[in-house]
């Protein structure tokens, strides 16, 4: 009973959705290099295993055509920008731009100003106002339920903000990423583990020379309730998996 | 069940969430959730799904999108029950 009666997308935004992803695309070049520059160059950071990581992507991409939903925890304000990263090389990305995942970024801290709104709509980003109402959260849900459906890769952050305990946490488990789950049909979740090794606390972006731990791990989060509690169940499978993957790390750095 | 009766077990379902007891204390239909009973939202999903159990119905994602007011919450669980 994991599927959901799916609100189908106005042509309108289903337009403004192309065209972004046109114009994203014509950039993504240039706007990979220069994250790349920032991240690797600027702030010197680096992935333990990034190969392994990026080749395990790959192979999880293509081993079925079913939508795949990038769900990761949260510590920086950068994370999507690492996660990506993480995921695959530029070039790659470049010549399988579906696997470059769309993210949500809160639109109070990545766009309050024209400016942030002009670069975060090439970085192939829907804002979405963290805590808004439920009618303006669930548009963006809707939509990205809709590039998902259409063989694109979306981010999001099933805690729905950075964790303040540092610590996965299943209480914040977001209902509407399970809500995005159960309108696609078949979707598959990529959890995603990220951690860098001086990574204390939340922070907004992590120190410079800082070197990521990153783990994958792909899952068919199902359940048999309907409604809201169908969504609840599936974010929680989604964030408990993340538990999982958290406990995996510290263990192996005891 | 009557609107009245429904509305009283609403109330009661939200007071545990409420933050501010002045607006509680003043309750009525026209009292929004959110901005006057100061409910965190996500803890809306908690009330939500005391709902579903109370009144033994089962409640759509998007139909808590049009919850806003306490009387909002009581027509949709009317609908429910029929």
């Amino acid at each position: 009973m994991t599927s959901a009666p799916s609100a189908e997308l106005a042509l309108r935004s289903r337009l403004h959705l192309a065209v972004q992803r046109e114009i994203t695309r014509l950039f993504a070049p240039v706007s990979f290099a220069l994250i790349w520059i920032a991240l690797r160059l600027v702030l010197g950071y680096r992935f333990e295993r990034l190969a392994a990581v990026r080749r395990e992507y790959c192979e999880i991409r293509s081993r079925s055509d079913a939508p795949l939903l990038v769900c990761a925890n949260h510590l920086t304000l950068i994370d999507s920008f690492l996660i990506t990263w993480a995921l695959g090389s530029p070039l790659w990305f470049c010549l399988h731009f579906s696997a470059v995942p769309w993210n949500v970024p809160d639109q109070l801290n990545f766009a309050a100003k024209r400016w942030q709104k002009v670069i975060i709509y090439v970085l192939k980003c829907i804002p979405i106002r963290r805590g808004g109402r439920r009618s303006e959260v669930a548009g963006v849900l809707t939509r990205l339920a809709h590039l998902l459906r259409r063989g694109d890769s979306a981010l999001i952050f099933p805690e729905g903000g950075r964790s303040r305990s540092a610590r996965v946490e299943i209480a914040s488990a977001a209902t509407g990423v399970g809500r995005v789950i159960r309108s696609v049909p078949f979707c598959r979740v990529l959890c995603v583990y990220l951690r860098g090794e001086r990574q204390q606390t939340y922070s907004q972006i992590p120190v410079r020379g800082e070197r990521f731990y990153v783990a994958i791990s792909e899952i068919e989060p199902k359940t048999d309730h309907g409604g809201l509690r169908g969504s609840r169940d599936l974010v929680q499978q989604v964030v408990r998996h993340l538990c999982e993957m958290e406990e995996e790390y510290f263990d192996g750095r005891q | 069940m009557q609107s009245t009766e429904v509305f009283e077990k609403v109330v009661k379902i939200l007071t545990p969430y409420v933050k501010n007891q002045e607006a509680l204390d003043n309750v009525g239909p026209e009292t929004h959730i959110l901005d006057d009973l100061k409910v965190n939202s996500a803890r809306l999903v908690d009330v939500v799904l005391e709902f579903e159990d109370v009144f033994d119905i089962e409640i759509a994602d998007d139909d808590v999108d049009n919850v806003e007011t306490v009387q909002n919450a009581v027509v949709l669980i009317e609908s429910k029950i029929g």
